[in-house]
């Protein structure tokens, strides 16, 4: 009687149960997106754990049985890896040296009438005011002092002193340095000072009161003075300060030479 | 041996900071200022080391750096020389323990040495007086000094005194406590 009892219960239960699947499986999925939500929640990182462990093991399978395979792989990869880049490095010193042979070709062209010995800057004056280089060149190349120092841009400075295999020399925006030079446009002369304002900048003073000066202007050597050859170009002129004084205008002059960059030169070893 | 032991540590130093100076901090600049840093050695010298020690190195230094980069013989030598000598009165009125006074020593050091060096090459070489911007260059240089001093005041103060035992050899006499 018991047993009948239970499992007319257990019928009607599992009717219910039944009913209600249909009943939910009836359900649009919108309105069952919060459920799903929750469970998912919940249900997910479990899940993920599972996956994560799953992969890991199946890929340590495949990397055992590999293992010999990416060994001899690796041990090839190597092998290439340290040729290939001596060949990079060996190109780079090539590439390096044809960029400086190149240069020296370009200076040497561009100043066919004088003798020039080419130099490395190799070292910078430490002082804010003091705007002096080393190049690797000395007596032994030929250099002697006050002897002109030019770039592919333009005038560079003059040898200051020399030692066997090193030249000291002053650049043209050093605080202590004056040219004498002339606009490309006109045959007055002017003067060319480094100042501490701006060590990227030269001052032409000294200009004579007829001359027009506009922006832009070319700026080459005078040849006056005996140091410097004649028309060397030095700069152009960025902006004119006219002063009360017409004597005491002034101009401010961009060198065509970067010196921040400047790594070749070429010495003027005759005139 | 302590004293060998002393000038090879100064040797070693004057060459990491001449490396430094005319390698990186030329193009490492503050509105195209570079810091001296040779200021900064001589000063550290004197204060640690003493006057002697201090001012013979300090000439030596600004000997070498003339016969290698400067315009000209003898300015930088008898400069860093005198800072090299104020580091001991320095270091008589005040205290170097302080990270302060020892930026206010490096301010002061780095005025002294660059105002005379720039009196001494408008003497020589004619150059034209930029008031303005040399104060302005002088400004940014101090600056520049003081935020290396900043920086490396922990490892100055340790090696200083490292320096001073070596070249000082100081010791208590506890006799007269």
């Amino acid at each position: 009687m018991k047993n009948n009892k239970t499992s007319v219960i257990g019928i009607a239960i599992t009717i219910i149960v039944l009913i209600l699947v249909v009943i939910i499986s009836n359900i649009g999925t919108s309105q069952m997106q919060s459920v799903q939500t929750v469970v998912s929640k919940f249900f997910m990182p479990f899940q993920n754990g599972f996956v994560y462990v799953k992969n890991r093991i199946t890929g340590n399978e495949q990397q055992i049985s590999d293992i010999e395979i990416l060994k001899n792989e690796n041990t090839n990869l190597r092998e290439e890896n340290t040729k290939l880049k001596e060949q990079v490095r060996e190109l780079e010193i090539l590439k390096s040296e044809n960029n400086t042979l190149k240069e020296y070709v370009n200076l040497k062209n561009k100043y066919t009438d004088y003798s020039t010995v080419p130099a490395n800057v190799i070292e910078r004056s430490y002082s804010n005011y003091e705007k002096i280089i080393i190049i690797n060149v000395g007596t032994n190349d030929g250099i002697k002092e006050n002897m002109p120092v030019i770039s592919e841009q333009g005038l560079v400075g003059k040898v200051l002193s020399v030692t066997d295999k090193t030249a000291k020399v002053q650049t043209i925006i050093d605080t202590a340095s004056t040219v004498s030079a002339t606009l490309s446009t006109s045959s007055e002369s002017i003067l060319l000072k480094g100042t501490i304002s701006d060590n990227k900048k030269l001052r032409a003073t000294s200009i004579p009161v007829e001359t027009s000066i506009l922006q832009g202007d070319e700026i080459v050597t005078s040849g006056f003075g005996g140091i410097f050859p004649k028309g060397i170009l030095i700069g152009t002129i960025s902006d004119v300060v006219n002063t009360k004084n017409e004597l005491d205008r002034y101009a401010n002059v961009t060198p065509s030479t970067d010196f921040s960059k400047l790594e070749t030169v070429l010495v003027i070893t005759n005139q | 041996m302590k004293k060998f032991k002393g000038i090879l540590i100064i040797l070693f130093l004057f060459l990491v900071i001449y490396f430094l100076q005319v390698n990186f901090f030329s193009w490492f600049t503050i509105r195209g200022v570079m810091p001296n840093t040779f200021v900064i050695l001589t000063l550290f010298l004197g204060l640690f080391a003493g006057k002697k020690i201090g001012g013979v190195c300090g000439v030596i230094i600004g000997f070498i750096l003339d016969i290698l980069v400067g315009r000209s013989f003898g300015f930088t030598g008898i400069f860093l020389g005198l800072i090299g000598l104020l580091g001991e009165y320095f270091d008589k009125n005040f205290s170097k323990d302080s990270r302060v006074t020892i930026i206010l020593m490096t301010v002061g050091a780095t005025i002294i040495f660059e105002i005379g060096m720039y009196i001494a090459n408008i003497l020589k070489f004619g150059i034209e007086i930029e008031v303005l911007p040399f104060v302005l260059m002088l400004m940014v240089e101090a600056l520049y000094n003081i935020l290396l001093v900043i920086i490396l005041y922990p490892g100055m103060k340790k090696l200083g005194y490292y320096i001073e035992n070596l070249f000082k050899n100081k010791k208590l006499l506890t006799r007269y406590f």
